[in-house]
């Protein structure tokens, strides 16, 4: 039996834009989507973020939802991340099908919550974001806007998350708990988590510059990234070609510290490793490596040291599309799933942006020149979350 | 799935910490908000690990603690269900945005406000590299992890998995929540907080508790589903309605969770007596993590107290079979099957 996962369709929004083609026209043509804080009112001008570039009225307006309708910025992102991947599987009116929604999210309904929170403790006029503030709220009024969800459940691994969303996924696939699951994450930009990475001084007041010798941080992005995950048997009753493959995954815990990394990259390493054997592979059918390459001094460090215990003194190209879209924390494993499978498509390594300098502490060189159709079979996606959760994903062509 | 063991588990909550003292003598409570009873930080933490963490993980390594050391296994996997994650330390941070502005600097409060700070410390207590994941979704959140341990123990490389289902509730998160009706209104029950943590196995052993047969986890089902998802559940364990000693729900005396039970209930499990067991532990989103550790001890008794029965009853011996029954907010509902384990 065909027990492969395969994937159908691929939603996502970032800085960069809304949709698959925005996203791919700014890898392509170098350009970030990094700049300075527009739309999430805060004092701290001072850090630039990757906002997603429409404010909560103009989404509403998108998705034609209630003006009046409590809704949330990452639940918005995500209504228009899972619309594209499920018009792309030509899901759209799927009442009766088993479907599965997995969602990652860590912050929810903060960006309410944080705006509100003296009423909810004094007064009932803002009620309606109580009930929008967990993680969980988010995700039913994404699954809620398309109907005709059998089951819903969120994760919460930080910036893991919705890596974890798409691993849990296809395993209730592979044990036949669901015919299709559409997972990923979303989550915006809150003053919650800026203050917060500010407190832990990992923000760089300049572009980030993963990777390179004088990086200081990381920028903040937002967005959302979703998967339509599919059985053979799907795939064949529906008639519907896929548009690559899940060839595999893995999720360690680097038991090592609350939020920053291990020296060795020890939970990198192991779900590299898991990954690759998840998939059948050996680390040389990696073609690409899409890292999770915060920016911080910290991470950037620790992956290296992974990947070249993994991979040895001479690694597949890698690189971080942080440089394009911040990082998106639980979304960014959403979205930087739908970014590989671009690579996939088009046969291009989405170059890293702001490198100038090798690291001196470890020397490699991610991909920072274009070359046109690389061609690209496999491709590794790593998303590390604080607390060492860490996981990785390897997309495949068909 | 194939049938799967509790071979330890432990809790602290509204009633004696570690302890099945309230199959017998059951502490009571009012309505209103009740902390869980905490066993005394000092004979587990050190004064300096004990500053550095909140209530809420103290609890969750504790109870991790104790699993393990009853069963001496490292699990294979951590995966931990939260419906709020460590709400103390994220209104910290709530508070002080809204009164100090953005000029406060909290990162110990930051780094234990994310929901998965909870798995990752007990990862890192433990020295568990494993699988280490955290499913926050409201009322199911116990269960959706528990559905993950299930499918992880099917990989061969896969032998113990640690399950942990931890919420904390603070008097002004309660007074939020009262706001809408999930806790307080014309509730009779009380609300407090859970921390529960299993170790389970593939195999039997001397020390097994009982035996999880099945999960079912629906999404705004209808009659039909409903049912359907119950007869999946009863025939993959060979296990027909009748056999069934009792179905434990969620019943909290808010009238509009208890109508909901009530909504589907003769329908579904016919003349099967209720259980309760928020009349112990109280109401919080993990809360069906008790009710699991309420039934998985009375099956490793062989006997359901009679304060368990919603109608009135003298308690019942030789029991083989318990079904929990949980739903939330009419959208999220969950079948467990726990059956003895000889």
């Amino acid at each position: 039996m065909d027990e492969t996962i395969y994937i159908t369709g691929a939603g996502i929004v970032s800085a960069l834009g809304v949709g698959k083609e925005a996203t791919w026209d700014a890898i392509n043509h170098h350009q970030t989507g990094i700049s300075s804080i527009h739309y999430l009112k805060t004092t701290h001008s001072e850090f630039p973020v990757g906002e997603v570039k429409l404010s909560n009225e103009e989404m509403v307006k998108i998705l034609h939802l209630p003006s009046t309708m409590p809704t949330t910025r990452t639940s918005l992102m995500g209504m228009l991340a899972v619309n594209e991947a499920l018009e792309q599987s030509k899901l759209i009116r799927h009442k009766g099908m088993n479907i599965v929604f997995i969602s990652g999210t860590t912050v929810g309904g903060m960006d309410k919550s944080e705006q509100y929170y003296t009423d909810f403790l004094s007064n009932d006029t803002y009620n309606a974001y109580i009930a929008t503030h967990d993680c969980g709220a988010c995700t039913e009024m994404i699954a809620d806007y398309f109907g005709g969800f059998k089951m819903v459940s969120s994760i919460s691994t930080a910036c893991s998350s919705a890596a974890n969303a798409i691993l849990f996924g296809s395993e209730l696939i592979r044990q036949h708990r669901a015919d299709i699951v559409v997972a990923g994450g979303s989550e915006c930009i809150t003053k919650f988590h800026l203050n917060g990475f500010k407190s832990l001084m990992i923000l760089d007041t300049e572009l980030c510059k993963p990777f390179d010798a004088n990086r200081h941080g990381l920028n903040l992005g937002e967005g959302s990234g979703y998967l339509v995950l599919e059985s053979h048997e799907s795939l064949s009753r529906r008639n519907i070609s896929p548009i690559a493959k899940l060839a595999g995954g893995g999720n360690a815990c680097d038991a090592f510290h609350q939020t920053a990394s291990s020296p060795n990259g020890e939970g990198a390493y192991r779900a590299m490793s898991l990954a690759i054997q998840q998939a059948n592979l050996a680390p040389s059918d990696i073609n690409y490596i899409n890292a999770h390459g915060t920016g911080t001094i910290n991470n950037n460090s620790s992956e290296c040291n992974a990947i070249k215990r993994l991979f040895g003194e001479t690694p597949p190209p890698f690189s971080s599309t942080k440089s394009y879209t911040g990082h998106a924390t639980s979304a960014s494993g959403g979205i930087e799933a739908v970014i590989s499978l671009l690579a996939i498509q088009h046969n291009q390594i989405p170059v890293n942006l702001n490198f100038h300098d090798l690291m001196p502490e470890i020397p490699l060189e991610p991909a920072i020149i274009d070359f046109p159709k690389y061609p690209l079979k496999n491709v590794l996606s790593n998303s590390f979350g604080f607390g060492g959760n860490d996981t990785s994903l390897i997309f495949s062509k068909i | 799935m194939q049938p799967l063991y509790i071979q330890s588990i432990s809790q602290i909550s509204a009633q004696k910490p570690f302890s099945e003292s309230w199959m017998e003598q059951p502490i009571q409570y009012g309505y209103g908000y009740h902390r869980s009873i905490d066993p005394d930080f000092k004979d587990f933490f050190s004064p300096n690990e004990a500053r550095r963490m909140g209530r809420l993980l103290k609890r969750a390594i504790i109870t991790s603690r104790e699993v393990i050391k009853d069963t001496q296994v490292l699990p294979d996997a951590i995966i931990t269900g939260t419906g709020l994650g460590c709400i103390d330390n994220t209104e910290i941070l709530l508070k002080a945005l809204s009164n100090e502005g953005e000029t406060i600097s909290k990162p110990a409060c930051f780094m234990q406000s994310t929901h998965n700070t909870i798995s990752s410390l007990v990862g890192i207590d433990l020295k568990c590299h494993g699988y280490n994941t955290t499913y926050s979704h409201k009322g199911i959140s116990f269960e959706c992890a528990l559905l993950d341990a299930t499918m992880q123990l099917s990989k061969n490389d896969i032998h113990s998995v640690l399950v942990g289902a931890h919420d904390e509730m603070t008097p002004d998160y309660f007074t939020i929540l009262q706001r809408i009706g999930y806790l307080g209104g014309d509730m009779k029950g009380f609300s407090s907080e859970t921390s529960v943590s299993m170790l389970l196995e593939k195999e039997k052993n001397q020390q097994t508790i009982c035996r999880i047969d099945g999960i079912e986890i629906c999404y705004c089902p209808t009659m039909k589903e409903l049912t359907s998802s119950l007869e999946r559940l009863l025939k993959n364990a060979k296990c027909p309605l009748p056999s069934i000693d009792g179905i434990m729900i969620g019943v909290n005396g808010n009238s509009h969770n208890d109508n909901t039970y009530s909504k589907y209930i003769p329908d579904l499990f016919g003349e099967v007596p209720l259980l309760r067991y928020k009349h112990l532990f109280g109401e919080s989103y993990t809360a069906p993590a008790l009710g699991f550790y309420t039934a998985a001890i009375c099956l490793k008794h062989h006997h359901i107290p009679s304060h368990l029965f919603i109608e009135d009853c003298n308690g019942k011996q030789g029991i083989k079979h318990i079904l929990l029954y949980n739903q939330f907010e009419d959208k999220n509902h969950t079948l467990i099957l726990l059956s003895c384990s000889n």
